[in-house]
């Protein structure tokens, strides 16, 4: 069929590659078009438009996002997790080029910009820089840094601060820049949305990761995948000896260079009629490239366990095609740093239940300058809350736990109706950069949302239910009659308890005919309304402070004000 | 200099002016021609013991119904309080059915657009749905419109408040040719009550503002420049503590009554009564009273009562 010319551009009427084949591609495609766009939609939403479960199981496929739920003792995680190995033993990095969004992205960036792409030959592995990245990646788990350096290497999380810090506020202000036109043309489905802009500090590593991978894309391909990327690093250890391999058929190869002009990882060693499979992504580019059959995507295993003579194999006589130059040394250095890892990564997921006691008695942010062990019960009611602002969303447990497991994706941060889940510069500290926090000054915690949690794919936010929720204690709600208006200008106000709804914030009778707010803290869950709502400026009369580790609200009707009285029967009371 | 003759006439000129002055505003003015009281006192309808929409219905015939408010053509603003984000139950906002029923109301009448808003405490979205109001409104042919823009408001002067001088006031409350404002009764923890005084401060974009500046002298305030041509207040279960977001179902005691005045602070002080404040301690109330934006002492009211068993 194809010989009959299907192809617009027909090469001196030679055979195209047999139709499985060339719907490879098709179907890589396809697929990644799917993930990458509704991956993007999640990232982007500004709206509320995506499901959140559609977000959240786009990012639990994901290999860092999986592996850190599967570390957590996440059954399903650690099945998505075996599934990549397994499929990348079989099939090569398929991850690579259906389900990683960056991977994707260069792939679209690539191809936008093609024009001024270069024709791509060739490239020497990467192998000291891969390998570096890798190690540092592994040295930083081991070291107890995980948290951070994780969330510094994920491609998914790379891409989701791409999208959710970057690209999201464009598509808001390209959304409020067309609601006026629709509205007046009567077309009410689009109403204009607060740009959800984050603080520079927290993009600076966004834009940087953006600026490089851009560049590199319409330069040199794959090579951030193949260069820095450590997945990319781990899942080409795993596809270097895959079952199905791309390999030359030097009989029928005339070494014409259509498919090295496909190949977008530079990996195909034409000279040598060698293709280095750790480095391919298995995007089959060069498969449709070829039109003598010259490229293959073979079963290899079982050529390689004959004893050789069998098959007519040209590649027999080359080197094996996984190593490409790589010594045998430098591979078990990298297996074994993989190895360390993952006995350290089974080591920590029987430690994972326990949360760690890193912090104070009373579970409080200890105020500046004092160590955990000086601040006893009785100076929780020192602390300065306007000092304490780094809160740890809801489901996180903790704020050690939460740093250790999030990779800071930013779905949670896009998912957020409120906004009030804001990205960290330094307010956990350096390891908790880019982590999303409760930003009171931003918003506040809606009682009855769960979208954070519901849509965080790696387990770093449990899928608590809303009731449960509902009793999460993120932070305590201080008050400061000093600063309230109604102490200093003697009038009402209580925009506080009006936003509380647990009602931990009430107001009593206080002075002539006037209502001052109180904190019952047995009530309060830190979800910042109060804080939000204050309007005293420059620093509000109630400010949540954080809770290193979260604790339970009360729902003590003991605690509550008489029931009102029963309905009266009878006339107006006029 | 001025002659006497030229002192006269200037006087005379006034004076016939002062007479026909109002008579020429009346023309003007967008509120409905509704039968006042043999007394000059303003007409309180209070109706209970009916569902919502029977009991608006018995309260809009007390003033002529709903043609003589809504007339053909017109474009209408209901201005219910969709403050939070919580079910209808909870008596946190007012009640669909009956926001829905004026909707079909105005509609029947020949109204043009209803439009409903509130500028919402929590986001906006999830109150317009969860209050159920969004569903009532549009299937009674309504139009929900954001509250959250800022875009919406336009500068307004108040050259006769005391405090509240300038606000940004929505702009449908300045194209609307009827208002009206359809509240829900509730206990607040800080201005006592909210009822239909306090539920203008949802047309308005700065909120802290008035809690800065003096919470009650602004509500009273705002009344200058704008008084809703109804006011009608949802009592079916009105929330007694807790207010104004409630916390649980068990926060309401259903009364079953609905009021409706043109007189914003008569409706209150009857709110008040429900809730068993003394109207006069509620500040925002008694300051309306004395600024002369509408009568507080009830025995000043001529009252209409109902009982639709």
């Amino acid at each position: 069929m194809h010989k009959s010319s299907s192809n617009p551009r027909p090469r001196r009427g030679r055979s195209r590659p047999a139709g499985p084949v060339r719907s490879l591609r098709r179907l890589r495609i396809v697929a990644a078009l799917a993930v990458f766009l509704v991956l993007t939609a999640a990232l982007a939403d500004f709206r509320e438009l995506v499901p959140v479960r559609v977000g959240h199981w786009l990012g639990a496929v994901q290999f860092v996002p999986a592996l850190m739920a599967a570390v957590a003792g996440l059954g399903i995680s650690a099945v998505i997790l075996g599934a990549i190995v397994v499929i990348t033993l079989l099939f090569g990095r398929l991850y690579c080029s259906v389900l990683c969004p960056l991977g994707v992205f260069q792939d679209v960036v690539a191809r936008l910009g093609r024009r001024s792409a270069r024709l791509l030959r060739f490239a020497r592995p990467q192998r000291l820089l891969r390998n570096a990245v890798l190690g540092a990646a592994v040295a930083a788990v081991v070291a107890g840094w995980g948290g951070f350096a994780l969330a510094v290497v994920d491609p998914y999380s790379n891409y989701g601060r791409v999208v959710s810090g970057l690209f999201r506020p464009v598509a808001s202000w390209i959304n409020n820049a067309f609601t006026g036109l629709a509205n007046r043309a009567g077309w009410m489905g689009l109403y204009r949305v607060e740009l959800p802009l984050h603080g520079l500090g927290a993009l600076v590593i966004p834009a940087l990761l953006l600026t490089a991978v851009v560049v590199l894309a319409v330069l040199r391909g794959r090579l951030y995948c193949n260069a820095i990327c450590p997945v990319g690093t781990v899942l080409g250890l795993l596809s270097r000896r895959a079952a199905f391999r791309i390999s030359i058929d030097g009989d029928a190869c005339t070494k014409c260079g259509s498919c090295l002009r496909s190949c977008k990882a530079q990996c195909i060693d034409l000279r040598a009629g060698t293709v280095d499979f750790d480095r391919c992504v298995a995007c089959f580019n060069c498969l449709d490239a070829c039109d003598e059959r010259g490229i293959g995507y073979r079963f290899e295993w079982r050529r390689t366990r004959a004893s050789g003579e069998a098959m007519k194999d040209p590649q027999r006589d080359v080197p094996e095609p996984a190593p490409a130059g790589e010594s045998r040394r430098a591979f078990f250095g990298r297996l074994s740093a993989l190895a360390a890892a993952g006995a350290w990564v089974a080591s920590r997921a029987r430690a994972a239940t326990v949360v760690p006691p890193r912090i104070g008695p009373a579970g409080l942010i200890p105020p500046r300058g004092a160590t955990p062990e000086s601040d006893g019960v009785a100076g929780i009611r020192d602390i300065d809350p306007a000092r304490q602002h780094a809160i740890s969303p809801p489901g996180s447990h903790s704020v050690h736990r939460f740093l250790d497991r999030c990779t800071a994706c930013h779905l949670c941060v896009s998912a957020c109706p409120k906004h009030v889940l804001q990205p960290a510069v330094f307010e956990y500290g350096f390891e908790g950069l880019m982590k999303p926090r409760m930003d009171y000054t931003a918003s506040f915690c809606d009682y009855d949302c769960t979208k954070c949690v519901d849509v965080c794919p790696d387990g770093a936010l449990e899928r608590i239910p809303v009731a449960a929720k509902q009793l999460d204690q993120l932070g305590l709600a201080y008050f400061d009659p000093d600063k309230c208006i109604v102490t200093t200008k003697g009038t009402d106000c209580a925009a506080c308890s009006e936003h509380c709804p647990t009602k931990a914030v009430y107001t009593t009778p206080y002075g002539n005919n006037l209502r001052l707010p109180t904190v019952n803290r047995d009530l309060c869950i830190g979800c910042g309304a109060c804080e939000y709502a204050c309007p005293v400026q420059p620093v509000k009369a109630i400010e949540v402070s954080g809770l290193r580790t979260h604790g339970r609200a009360s729902r003590d009707a003991s605690k509550e004000p008489s029931p009102p009285k029963p309905p009266s029967e009878g006339d107006f009371p006029f | 200099m001025h002659s006497r003759r030229d002192f006269l006439r200037t006087g005379l000129a006034l004076g016939a002016a002062a007479c026909v002055l109002p008579e020429i505003s009346s023309l003007f003015a967008a509120e409905p021609a509704v039968p006042d009281t043999p007394a000059g006192k303003p007409l309180l309808s209070a109706v209970r013991d009916g569902t919502r929409s029977a009991m608006l219905e018995r309260a809009l015939a007390d003033f002529g119904g709903i043609q003589a408010f809504v007339k053909p053509g017109h474009s209408v603003l209901v201005k219910p309080n969709i403050g939070w984000n919580t079910p209808p139950e909870r008596g946190a906002d007012t009640h669909p059915e009956l926001v829905g029923h004026l909707v079909a109301l105005c509609k029947a009448a020949g109204a043009n657009r209803v439009a409903v808003f509130d500028r919402t405490c929590d986001k906006w979205t999830d109150c317009y749905a969860r209050s159920g109001i969004a569903d009532a409104v549009k299937a009674a042919g309504g139009e929900m419109v954001p509250g959250n823009d800022e875009d919406y408001y336009r500068e307004v002067e108040l050259p006769q408040g005391r405090i509240l001088k300038s606000a940004k006031v929505h702009r449908l409350v300045l194209e609307s040719d009827v208002f009206f404002n359809v509240p829900v009764l509730k206990n607040h923890q800080g201005s006592l009550l909210t009822a239909s005084m306090k539920n203008l401060m949802g047309i308005v974009w700065d909120r802290g503002f008035y809690h800065r500046a003096d919470l009650h002298q602004c509500i009273a305030d705002f009344l200058t420049y704008k008084r809703p041509d109804l006011n009608i207040l949802d009592a079916y279960h009105p929330m007694y503590r807790n207010g104004p977001r409630g916390r649980t179902v068990a926060d309401v005691v259903e009364k079953r009554m609905l009021f409706a005045s043109r007189d914003i602070v008569a409706i209150d002080a009857a709110g008040a009564k429900v809730l068993e404040y003394d109207p006069a301690k509620v500040r925002h109330i008694a300051l309306a009273g004395e600024m002369g934006l509408g009568v507080m002492d009830l025995a000043r009211v001529d009252i209409r009562r109902h009982a639709l068993v």
